[in-house]
């Protein structure tokens, strides 16, 4: 069919183009730039890490590609549209996990599905694949203050597949975790992608991680922001945090870096 | 665990040890004739509230006077539970409703419940409605604000995290703002179930025929010291018992919010 032939060709799912964003400062007045001139291509189904040093503006990237925030200028489509606001097409798994409180681990997975209308049994499938998926079998009447963070992690990280959103943004999703963990879901969230191909973009300050997971790497710089660098990275999955190739990388990537206090 | 339940012995014999020391003194103390005169002591006091069960205290006997207080408190502390709640989150959640209804209430609520007595005695007559609107008045402003609270200060990532989910307007309100709210709910709660049960009293006091406030009255009309204090042990104790049952409702409502069990 022609679809096939089209689809073999890269496509670009996300663009961003002459992003600027601006913040009132508050109390001493004026304004302070935080994303400038940023230009961002994203492919489909794609592995993309926006690699950056702290406070450079990820989140904020992130937040206008979600539709939370407006850009201050510039444009940022999906699909050839201009993103208006906030769409269960794009999923977010928040740096602050922002999980519902109320709700149990089922509650929360199933939850975009429930406000779409889908009956009960379908929806409580669908959320109980994602949830044995993740690892949380066993734990689906548990309210969130009952599991620890990692797992809560976990569960926003179903939550937003849950959704089949066709892009995850996900905002340094295991920041908080022990480095035990953090391999163990990094491992985890490559087999989730692999299993669903869908668009990935992820942010995080772990040069590490960043290889580890990427399919390409865009380093951002410091404040205010835009990209710095990119990386294609063709080192073959499983990776191996000591293997040479790896380990070229990322001193390649360490040295382009900006470093912040 | 063995040790929990050690410290909750301990504080019971603590709570113990203070009243039989209350109950000592003030039986010393009313040994003496002149005191005696002012001041029953404790047995008398429990002997006259045991006999009003069986012997009427005006019109009716201490359950039945119990009940009508009760279920004054029950109408009109139900009502505005109901509308304080409604008013309180809409107010809360809806910019353009608080901007026209927020001054107003700010203007209402400082008022205290006894000056509104005489104006609802005008208006409702000295019956039982004039005592709803009393217990209603002093219900529904603590009520009002928490809830206005709750629902202003629900978390902003948790409400991107819902849209990004696809809830409408119509679900966010409902799925999010009212669970979000309850802790601050229940907290309002917890303050209107005192307040009412002051503004029956008070009610009653002022007004009425029946009722445990109208056996405190009509203690000090007739110079009878012990039936006023039975009248007051009363409403303490019902007061008391209000509060610890409006508590078990929190627990149940906010059981996603309390850590292990
Ligand atoms: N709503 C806002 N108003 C004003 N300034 C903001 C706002 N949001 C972010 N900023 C500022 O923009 C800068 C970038 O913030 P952002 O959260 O995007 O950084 P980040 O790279 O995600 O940081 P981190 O590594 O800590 O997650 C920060 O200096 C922050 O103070
Ligand atoms: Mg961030």
């Amino acid at each position: 069919m022609q679809m096939e032939q089209t689809r073999k060709i890269e496509k670009n799912i996300i663009t961003l183009e002459h992003v600027d964003k601006e913040f009132e400062k508050v109390k001493e007045g004026g304004v302070f730039e935080v994303v400038k001139d940023l230009n961002i291509k994203v492919r489909e189904n794609e592995f993309l890490v926006l690699f950056g040093p702290g406070q450079c503006g990820k989140t904020t990237i992130l937040n206008m590609i979600a539709g939370f925030e407006e850009p201050t200028a510039g444009t940022i489509r999906m699909k050839g549209e201009k993103i208006n606001g906030p769409d269960p097409s794009r999923g977010m798994v928040f740096q602050n996990l922002a999980i519902f409180p109320w709700l149990t681990v089922m509650g929360n997975v199933e939850y975009g599905l429930r406000m779409k209308g889908v009956d009960k049994k379908t929806r409580r499938e669908k959320a109980q694949y994602y949830i044995d998926l993740v690892g949380l079998k066993g734990f689906e009447n548990h309210y969130p203050i009952q599991i620890s963070g990692g797992m809560k992690q976990r569960v926003g990280i179903a939550r937003a597949y849950c959704n089949e959103p066709d892009v995850i943004l996900m905002d340094e999703p295991f920041g908080a975790l022990d480095a035990q963990t953090r391999y163990l879901m990094q491992d985890e969230i490559i087999r989730i992608w692999e299993a669903e191909k869908r668009t990935v973009i992820f942010v995080t300050n772990n040069i590490e991680e960043a290889v580890y997971v990427a399919d390409r790497i865009i380093v951002i710089r410091n404040c205010p922001t835009n990209v710095k660098a990119e990386y294609e990275i063709n080192l073959p999955r499983p990776r191996s945090y000591i293997d040479p190739d790896f380990l070229k990388l990322r001193r390649e990537i360490n040295n382009v870096v900006d470093h912040t206090l | 665990m063995l040790e929990r339940k050690a410290k909750m012995w301990q504080k019971i014999a603590a709570a113990a040890v203070s009243f039989a020391l209350l109950i000592l003194i003030w039986q010393l103390a009313a040994m003496n004739p002149q005191f005696s005169q002012v001041m029953p002591g404790p047995f008398a006091v429990l002997q006259k509230f045991f006999v009003s069960f069986v012997e009427p205290i005006g019109k009716n006997v201490m359950l039945q006077h119990m009940l009508i207080t009760l279920s004054r408190w029950a109408a009109g502390f139900i009502a505005a539970t109901i509308l304080g709640i409604a008013l309180g989150l809409t107010m809360g959640w809806y910019r353009g409703f608080e901007a026209f209804m927020r001054p107003l209430f700010e203007l209402v609520r400082p008022i205290p419940t006894l000056a509104w007595i005489p104006l609802v005695i005008l208006w409702c007559g000295i019956g039982e409605l004039a005592k709803y609107v009393l217990v209603f008045i002093g219900a529904f402003m603590s009520i009002v604000q928490n809830a206005y609270h709750g629902a202003k200060s629900v978390d902003r990532t948790i409400v991107n995290a819902a849209r990004m989910l696809g809830c409408n307007d119509r679900q966010m309100f409902f799925t999010i703002v009212i669970p979000a709210s309850v802790p601050a709910i229940s907290a309002g709660l917890q303050i209107g179930v005192a307040s009412a049960w002051s503004s029956v009293v008070a009610a009653e006091l002022v007004r009425s025929s029946s009722g445990v406030g109208w056996i405190v009255v009509t203690g000090q009309q007739n110079n009878n010291m012990t039936q006023i204090l039975v009248g007051i042990l009363v409403i303490a104790v019902i007061g008391l018992l209000l509060a610890l049952l409006i508590r078990r409702v929190e627990d149940v409502l906010c059981r996603w919010n309390k850590r292990g069990r």
